[in-house]
């Protein structure tokens, strides 16, 4: 009786130590315990089995049906103790903690073992999709790494198809994902830190980093507020990146996501850190400036000028989706002395008989194409296509037709939705949507000198904003000369020595090698000769 | 890198000033100088200029008697705290009425030319209200977006002016250097508010880290500030000739009105250029605006500035809503600013600094090194 009190009151203490339920030694009772907190799920199996001579060995192996690889628990553990276990005789022959430690060490031929010795731990061990197993007479239980649920391989992303560069995309499978950026960076220095968000969900968080590039302030900010974090469960990783940015208030994401890998990879050899989430397919990055969100990964593969037009481009299509229809606005209600009078009388009589004013008129097109994106993007293909006819040639032909609006405001709206389309990143161009409606306003209320202040405005909130520390206009805000060798001009990759001032430690990342192969040039001519 | 919210970098600060200094002035700024010297209207701007370098040195050299603090901190350790709260309180007066001045003739040009029918009482307060967004926002947000604006207003306007040469005529300029020297040194004193502005050096040094640093920039500022009006005054005179700038209240913008850029159809390009211009008028009002809400927090003694601005907005706008008419604008601008931008300008630098060195105040160099 001795025995069994002082077992108990250590046991009891051990609780107390850890605020959890220790297993008990009793197979029965752990089954009983187990199926009280597991109540009516059925798809949780259940697998009683004796081994040993005597069939005195108890085990029971639990795991949800649909979660944990079949295959891997039939190979690995039930083929390996029923059947194997029986060709050698087993030393253990009673239950207990040798026979725990036989199993435990050399029993199951799995690559991922733990033991845990109470009751939360191996409920969660089952709920993630690993299989756990019981064994009579000892407190512990075996987890069994046998995750393996039905998943999407790895595929080219839809939201970012290049022209140039690797077909790679993250999918919903956190291990696949950090796998796919690993493979990018082969260095002990690249970290990977775990965290589980959520309550109920236990959503993997990985915040991965390569550690002597990224400003240990930005990863503490960003570990600070991950902590904060006090939620039911996490969806998306859109969910974490609302929780934590800057500014909620803010038209401009603060985050940026991507779905590529080599994006990711890049990011963090710039210092950035990523933050990957389990079951979404887009990693966050930060911090994030409205630079960094005018980049292609394809900007870097492709030849420096190449680049550097198509940056040039984006950035003007920015500012005409933004300016555009609120120029047109301002200077026919306002300055049509701007324009040289040919074109004012052809605009003026292109707008003869049209019954609104140009505020309006341009709202009605500018509301008829954000109706017609959004109708389309919701619709499945096939009948997606029926859209762009019924915008493309009965809205548009139609409406000049009719004289509801002027042929020149559709052809403005149209260049307008190109250019934001051209907006490499989706959340930006939404916010610069948005913003082009409060243009429109200014526009018709105070001409050119509105928009003006619209534009200052924007550029005040721009220069406020901050992404985890680091302006948001960085590098423009901030003079740095190397910083703007990747803004707007892409210079040719051997004189980009340097990674960003601002968010990064370690600053040399290459060294220009130009001179070297002219020289060797030099040399094979002069050896011909 | 997640710092403190109080510090600008040299480059800043140098565009600061810059931003700062040019403003609605620039617009009829060959009027004043042709109507002042005639065709040498320029040389009173450079040597203006050159005094102003000097004075610059005088700032840099009071403030790193007491680096890292601005002139509404130090002056109370020169003369006292009372008369340097009353120092730093004309000084924020003073600073109020620039901002309700340009305001009005910012609101003015804009109505010559831009919105004809819109009152002036929109335009002047939805401009101020715009400022105050920023100036809430702090030192580093004010620096920003000067250093931000800058390229947006110099690049396309220097390529634009630049497209005047057909139409200016360099015989205009002559005849050279015939002025008395007499003559040139009473004239200065007309030109002095064009470099009004140079005067909140003493306190944009104080959010520096080092005012050592601050030579460079602000003298390559005073240099780039001579160079601009220069070119300004000497542009509009060729364009139009000494006798009949004098006549328009604009030189700059009726010169604009003459390019056309060939080949590109914007047929007027004022228009552009005034929109353009909303940019270093907005800097020059969120730089001023910023530093009469600090000095009135230093007076007050509070460290937080944000909570007077609005009320500043308040008084602003009833300071400028005070002058009846453009002339009257004028008048009112003749009268007060000579004498306070000689006063901030060059007085209170020398001044402070004579009896700083008196009463050997501040760092000691021996403990520096």
């Amino acid at each position: 009786m001795g025995f069994f009190s002082k077992k108990k009151s250590g046991n009891v203490k051990k609780e107390k130590e850890m605020g959890k339920l220790i297993n008990s030694r009793n197979l029965d009772e752990n089954t009983r315990r187990l199926k009280e907190r597991l109540k009516d799920c059925d798809d949780i199996v259940y697998k009683e089995f004796r081994v040993g001579e005597k069939q005195n060995l108890r085990f029971l192996l639990v795991y949800i049906d649909g979660m944990s690889s079949r295959d891997l628990l039939n190979v690995s553990v039930l083929n390996s103790l029923m059947v194997h276990a029986r060709e050698v005789p087993p030393e253990a022959t009673e239950p207990g903690d040798e026979l725990f430690k036989l199993v435990r060490y050399g029993g199951l031929p799995a690559s991922e073992l733990a033991d845990k010795d109470n009751l939360e731990d191996a409920v969660l061990a089952i709920l993630i999709g690993d299989a756990v197993l019981f064994i009579d007479s000892t407190e512990k239980c075996i987890i069994i790494g046998a995750k393996g649920w039905p998943m999407r391989g790895v595929s080219e992303p839809n939201t970012e198809a290049l022209i140039r560069g690797p077909r790679d995309g993250f999918t919903e499978t956190f291990r696949i994902n950090t796998a796919l950026v690993r493979r990018r960076i082969r260095d002990s220095r690249l970290k990977l830190k775990q965290l589980s968000v959520g309550k109920r969900s236990f959503t993997d968080v990985g915040i991965m980093y390569i550690e002597d590039i990224a400003e240990p302030e930005l990863l503490e900010e960003v570990f600070r507020r991950i902590n904060t974090i006090d939620i039911d469960a996490i969806i998306e990783s859109g969910y974490i990146e609302q929780l934590i940015e800057d500014n909620y208030l803010s038209p401009f994401p603060q985050i940026s996501v991507t779905e590529r890998p080599d994006e990711v990879a890049a990011s963090l050899y710039e210092g950035r850190v990523a933050i990957l989430v389990d079951n979404s397919p887009f990693a966050l990055i930060v911090p994030t400036t409205l630079n960094s969100l005018f980049q292609s990964p394809e900007d870097y593969y492709d030849r420096w000028y190449v680049a550097s037009i198509l940056r040039f481009i984006r950035y003007m299509a920015s500012i005409l989706s933004l300016v555009l229809p609120a120029s047109y606005i301002a200077v026919t209600s306002f300055h049509p002395g701007i324009l040289p009078a040919k074109l004012v009388i052809s605009m003026a009589a292109a707008r003869q008989g049209i019954p609104f004013p140009v505020l309006i008129e341009a709202f009605i097109m500018e509301v008829t194409f954000e109706l017609l994106r959004e109708a389309g993007l919701r619709l499945p293909v096939p009948i997606g296509s029926a859209i762009g006819i019924v915008g493309g040639i009965v809205i548009g032909t139609a409406a000049v037709d009719a004289g509801i609006v002027s042929p020149i405001m559709v052809i403005i709206v149209a260049i307008t939705a190109i250019s934001s389309f051209s907006i490499p990143n989706y959340s930006l161009s939404v916010g610069f949507r948005m913003l082009r409606f409060s243009l429109m306003f200014l526009a018709g209320i105070l001409g050119l000198y509105g928009i003006m202040l619209g534009v200052l405005l924007i550029a005040s909130h721009l220069v406020k904003l901050k992404s985890f520390g680091i302006p948001y206009m960085s590098p423009y805000v901030s003079f740095v000369g190397s910083d703007y060798k990747d803004t707007v001009v892409r210079v040719p990759i051997f004189l980009m020595g340097k990674r960003p001032a601002q968010i990064a430690r370690n600053r040399i990342r290459l060294k220009n090698n130009r001179n070297l192969i002219n020289r060797l040039e030099q040399e094979g001519s002069d050896d011909k000769e | 890198m997640i710092r403190n919210n109080d510090t600008i970098s040299p480059y800043q600060l140098a565009i600061i000033i810059i931003m700062t200094v040019i403003s609605v002035e620039a617009f009829s700024l060959a009027g004043d100088a042709a109507s002042a010297l005639g065709t040498d209207g320029w040389i009173a701007i450079v040597i203006l200029g050159i005094i102003n370098i000097f004075a610059v040195l005088f700032m840099i050299k009071l403030n790193s008697i007491f680096p890292g603090k601005t002139i509404a901190e130090y002056s109370q350790i020169i003369i006292g705290t009372i008369p340097g709260k009353i120092l730093t309180s004309f000084f924020a007066v003073y600073l109020i009425i620039v901002i309700a001045y340009v305001t009005r003739a910012f609101t003015e040009v804009i109505k010559m030319f831009l919105l004809f029918r819109t009152p002036t009482e929109v335009i002047m307060l939805s401009l101020i209200l715009v400022c105050t967004y920023i100036v809430r926002g702090g030192i580093e947000c004010v620096a920003r977006i000067n250093e931000l604006l800058f390229p947006i207003l110099f690049i396309p306007f220097l390529i634009i002016i630049l497209f005047g040469l057909p139409i200016m005529d360099f015989s205009n300029l002559r005849p050279v250097l015939q002025t008395p020297a007499g003559k040139v040194l009473t004239s200065i004193p007309r030109m002095i508010f064009s470099f009004g502005g140079i005067e909140l050096a003493l306190y944009y040094i104080g959010f520096m880290k080092e005012p050592k640093r601050a030579y460079k920039p602000l003298i390559l500022s005073v240099l780039f500030l001579i160079f601009f009006f220069t070119m300004i005054i000497v542009f509009c005179i060729a364009a139009f000739g000494a006798k009949t700038i004098t006549k328009i209240i604009w030189p700059l913008v009726s010169y604009i009105r003459l390019i056309s850029l060939p080949g590109v159809f914007i047929d007027r390009l004022d228009g552009v250029i005034l929109s353009l211009w909303v940019l270093t008028v907005f800097t020059t009002i969120v730089s001023t605006l910023f530093i009469a809400s600090y000095s009135i927090s230093k007076v007050a003694g509070t460290n937080e500035n944000k909570q007077f601005v609005l009320p500043l907005v308040i008084i602003i706008y009833y300071l400028a809503l005070q002058p009846v008419s453009i002339a009257e604008l004028y008048e009112w601008g003749s009268i007060i600013f000579p004498y306070a931008v000689a006063a901030f300008i060059y007085a209170v630098p020398v001044v402070l600094l004579l009896i700083a060195k008196l009463r050997k105040l501040g760092v000691k160099q021996n403990e520096s090194n």
